[in-house]
């Protein structure tokens, strides 16, 4: 046992340089404003009052939230049927539809989002498609859909696998003994399958909504100049502005808001777990 | 002088691009050496850098930003380039923060080449730092089609604020740019610091976001307007030949209340690694060889005096967008201002946040 401990060293040190010591770092800056500089600092809340007495920059924070909420619903909704399609097929496709699921997540998610803009862009595929139908002019590139699309695209999969683990992971026997009982096809998905796989829906919407309320390049590339989220404002504060104290303090809220999320879900989860024992 | 689109993909990528015959080099002065060049994407012409990699024996590695502010960033934190070639206003910047070296005019046989107009502007009033790349001007590129001459005339950069152009214009994702166009249409100077006139300023964009639907891009406008899709755009002067060049439809106007006359210019950081073979490039990119290549693929006007007559003659003739306007007295060069930069940012920013209230 001595010896196990010992080989966890190296990633307590890589835990401490690389997620710790940065952490630290944005909460010194987030309450100092001495520019960029170490030496020369006095503690503030300033930014903080900033952030919060803005009404466009909690109009933002709203939008980004609320365009997370709909990009996890929807992942949801379509992620689910999926999953439950693979979990209930043969072994060997079961195999073949993971592949095509991570496949895209082979090529860089930048690359795979700049794909899109050659889609949806004025005269793109897309575009030509519904010109067909006569709906050629329709604006498809930087309105929100496009923004909702990308953020659905790239964070689909995650759902689907969660909640295919889940599905996989699920004693078969239940099925039968439901069915054994007299449980419809309806009321065993409703009482055994879908209870038994809240905990994959649980850690998919984590994967799912952390990522979106705080994704800049896809409202960047997706939404043009004119779709700003969270995210773009803290990278605004960073690269253009050069205010980083205050793009610290944006980034403690969002993670703030983060960890309140996480926790809550968490909750739920626990709460959930907790049921299912009950019933067992 | 932004080229995001390719850029950005290759912001943090580094592209060596190794000479075929650099190694049969011996002899060549430079054979072995390297040349860190940071530059803007789709800025080169295509054969540049492997006619300089064959005369010197030299190897180039080119990394692309997107930005001023971007390069700005890696640059300050101590990336050792070579050579550098960021627009008027951030080598004012970087020379205030100390971060170039003076040039050896011994080295450098370029200067007399050059356009006089574009030589010690006022960042660097006798070139003792920056060698010009490119230089032009900011304007309007509209489709002659559907915009009336008069109209320009009339209402200069107001015409984007003309409903009869509702959602039919791009505006330039750039808070400089944006700030330009929104000054010079109230007939203030672009460099001023006084609050009220850039909450002047404010107030017209924002009017211009939420009034007149526009869609605010970057390089996309290239294309999109090459295509005639919309009726005007805000662009810089070699993108709009560029895009008349591809479309005989469309025009490129300059407003009398003035613009920005902008350059971009190669620059020696402090800690370049050879600064010997950045001088050779330089030299190269300024001669008649090195500045037809890069000004006739891309579009923007040569510095060198030979090749910008012979191209607004020649390939370019007829479009007026690539013979840079002189003699408005309302033409300015942008200056460096650290206060007034951050309020433009926080205001822009909040102009963008307007936009997609919108």
């Amino acid at each position: 046992m001595k010896k196990f401990s010992q080989l966890a060293w190296p990633y307590l040190i890589w835990v401490i340089l690389m997620i710790l010591l940065p952490m630290l770092l944005i909460l010194f800056y987030a309450f100092t404003n001495s520019g960029n500089g170490i030496i020369n600092f006095s503690f503030t809340l300033e930014h903080f009052i900033k952030f919060f007495t803005d009404q466009d920059f909690l109009l933002v924070l709203w939008r980004s939230l609320e365009i997370a909420i709909k990009t996890t619903i929807i992942c949801v909704l379509l992620g689910y049927p999926i999953g439950y399609f693979i979990a209930r097929s043969s072994d060997k496709m079961r195999n073949f539809w993971v592949l095509v699921i991570t496949l895209p997540m082979w090529i860089n998610m930048l690359v795979r989002t700049y794909a899109w803009i050659g889609i949806l862009s004025d005269g793109g595929i897309a575009q030509s498609f519904l010109g067909l139908f006569g709906l050629g002019d329709t604006e498809l590139l930087y309105t929100e859909g496009s923004v909702l699309l990308g953020m659905v695209y790239n964070f689909l999969p995650f759902m689907i696998l969660q909640i295919n683990t889940a599905l996989c992971k699920m004693d078969k026997s239940l099925l039968e003994a439901s069915h054994d009982l007299g449980a419809n096809r309806f009321q065993t998905f409703w009482r055994v399958t879908f209870p038994l796989s809240l905990s994959g829906v649980v850690s998919g919407i984590t994967l799912v909504f952390l990522p979106a309320v705080s994704s800049f390049f896809i409202p960047k590339l997706l939404g043009g100049g004119s779709y700003f989220l969270i995210g773009n404002v803290i990278e605004n504060q960073f690269i253009t502005v050069g205010e980083w104290n205050f793009g610290s303090a944006i980034s403690m809220i969002m993670a703030v808001i983060m960890m309140v999320c996480m926790y809550a879900i968490r909750k739920i989860d626990e709460r959930n777990a907790g049921r299912g024992k009950e019933k067992a | 002088m932004k080229k995001l689109l390719a850029s950005f993909l290759a912001a943090a990528t580094v592209i060596s691009m190794t000479g075929c015959s650099s190694n049969s080099g011996e002899g060549k002065p430079y054979a072995g050496q390297e040349l860190h060049l940071y530059n803007w994407g789709e800025y080169m012409g295509e054969n540049l850098i492997s006619d300089f990699e064959d005369l010197t024996g030299a190897t180039v590695v080119v990394d692309y930003f997107d930005s001023n502010e971007a390069m700005y960033i890696r640059v300050a934190n101590g990336e050792p380039y070579d050579i550098l070639v960021p627009s008027d206003y951030m080598i004012e910047r970087l020379l205030q923060e100390d971060l170039l070296q003076p040039l050896d005019k011994s080295k450098l046989n370029c200067m007399d080449l050059l356009v006089e107009g574009v030589k010690g502007l006022p960042y660097d009033p006798n070139n003792d730092y920056s060698v010009p790349y490119f230089w032009g001007t900011v304007g309007i590129v509209y489709d002659k089609t559907k915009v009336s001459e008069e109209d320009l005339q009339r209402e200069g950069f107001n015409i984007f604020l003309d409903t009869k152009y509702k959602g039919d214009i791009y505006l330039y994702d750039s808070e400089r740019d944006s700030f330009m166009m929104a000054l010079k249409a109230l007939g203030y100077s672009m460099n001023t610091s006084d609050p009220n006139e850039l909450n002047e300023a404010y107030e017209w964009l924002l009017q211009c976001v939420e009034t007149m639907d526009p869609e605010i891009v970057t390089d996309e406008i290239i294309d999109n307007m090459a295509q005639g899709r919309k009726a005007l755009g805000l662009v810089y002067s070699g993108d709009a030949t560029y895009i008349m060049s591809e479309n005989e439809n469309m025009g490129y106007f300059i407003p009398e209340s003035g613009t920005n006359l902008w350059s971009d210019a190669m620059v020696i950081p402090k800690n370049a690694a050879n600064p010997d073979l950045a001088h050779e490039f330089i030299n190269y990119v300024s001669s008649y060889d090195g500045a037809m290549d890069n000004s006739s693929f891309v579009g923007y006007t040569s510095a060198n005096q030979q090749v910008m007559d012979e191209l607004a003659n020649g390939d370019f003739a007829g479009i007026n967008a690539y013979l840079p306007r002189t003699g408005n007295p309302n033409d300015e060069v942008f200056k460096y201002d650290e206060e007034t930069r951050k309020t433009i940012s926080d205001l822009f920013s909040r102009v963008k946040i307007a936009a997609s209230n919108a």
